[in-house]
């Protein structure tokens, strides 16, 4: 008998005329259209990432001006915060210009996925960097807020609560366990970005590094 | 844009559609997801043709570009039908041409090929467009012996599941 692998490539070969044919026009259409790769997708995405958290920091989070001891202190940390703010973003976006730039659908598959990874990577980072920085800012602005400007109302519920300790051990708990969340429904919502779109990429990549062993 | 190149690129890709066809068969599953992946390896190749020198084939350039574009790039469309309901645009045998034990082997071997992963398809493919291992090696990013060591393990897999 025959092995099947050899007539199945024989098959294969011949299987030419029950391929569809598209005419010359067809095809000329065809160039003219939008493509939807994968590498689109992520540039849209990576671009919307970069717009929202420098929209973020320039949005005016907190509109009173804290007049009193703190406020050249607060004003001095936050251009600081600021300055970090900008010169990360220019790097981190300068990274991503060139990653994106390699990316070449001629490179061998394992070269292109590679690039692709690499691509992803440089603005995953970008976006723990701000999450992180969201954080650190959020703590400063309360340390700030409760060392410099403290809320009348707060101070007097705490003077006369039971236990002053316990008191601010809640107030403690309670902005940790906020400042938690909303990392968490960060980390969600950039995992599901991460997970739809470069699911089959990483297996595919994995699967292929794997040979390499 | 110029109109030679536009001219001479729709030229080569009529003549070696074919190529397309078979990538887009082996990683789609129904008619309408066929086109949108032929589509897409069509705008691909064209975004590409302008740095295509000549050194190599156009169809062995043609061979990377569509693999990488089923393989990596292609996102697929949203209408896109979960049943297998491909009633074989490609896979049509002609029962004269073989005997039924044929017939039936090649209608297993096909279907047992749709079942693989991106990877191994691709190896398939090749494999079965009488590519030698350097050219596999060089269109995947892996090196030779790895890609001899990859074939025999996918050959061996179809056979299981011929003669189980």
């Amino acid at each position: 008998m025959m092995d099947e692998l050899e007539l199945l490539k024989k098959d294969w070969q011949k299987q030419g005329e029950h391929l569809p044919k598209l005419s010359y026009d067809d095809i000329y259409k065809m160039i003219w259209k939008k493509s939807s790769s994968l590498v689109k997708w992520i540039f849209y995405v990576c671009i919307a990432e970069f717009l929202f958290w420098i929209i973020i920091s320039v949005l005016p989070i907190n509109s009173n001006e804290i007049t009193g001891r703190g406020a050249n202190f607060m004003k001095i940390t936050d251009w600081i915060l600021q300055i970090v703010f900008f010169l990360v973003i220019i790097y981190f976006g300068y990274q991503f210009y060139q990653n994106y730039r390699k990316i070449s659908v001629t490179d061998s598959a394992g070269e292109l996925m590679k690039k692709i990874i690499r691509t992803r990577k440089t603005v995953m980072q970008y976006v723990w960097f701000n999450v992180g920085l969201f954080a650190l800012t959020m703590v400063v602005v309360l340390l700030e807020v409760l060392v410099f400007d403290p809320p009348k109302e707060l101070m007097e519920r705490i003077s006369t609560a039971d236990s002053a300790l316990l008191a601010w051990l809640l107030v403690g708990i309670f902005f940790a366990v906020s400042i938690a969340f909303f990392g968490l429904l960060f980390w969600l919502f950039y995992r599901l970005i991460y997970g739809i779109f470069l699911k089959r990429l990483n297996d595919n990549y994995r699967e292929l590094k794997r040979l390499e062993v | 844009m110029n109109k030679e190149l536009e001219h001479q690129f729709v030229k080569e890709l009529e003549n070696n559609q074919n190529i397309v066809h078979k990538v887009c068969s082996l990683y789609t599953n129904n008619r309408d997801a066929h086109n949108d992946l032929f589509q897409e390896i069509t705008i691909q190749l064209w975004k590409a043709y302008p740095k295509f020198r000549g050194d190599s084939k156009f169809s062995t350039w043609m061979y990377r570009v569509a693999l990488n574009t089923a393989i990596t790039l292609y996102r697929k469309s949203k209408k896109r039908v979960r049943t297998q309901d491909y009633d074989a645009v490609i896979f049509k045998i002609k029962a004269d041409e073989y005997d039924d034990t044929q017939e039936q082997q090649l209608k297993l071997m096909y279907n047992a090929i749709r079942q693989l992963g991106d990877i191994e398809k691709a190896l398939v493919f090749l494999y079965l467009e009488d590519k030698n291992y350097t050219e596999i090696a060089e269109t995947l990013g892996i090196s030779e012996v790895n890609a001899r060591v990859k074939m025999n393990r996918v050959k061996n897999k179809l056979r299981t599941i011929l003669n189980p």
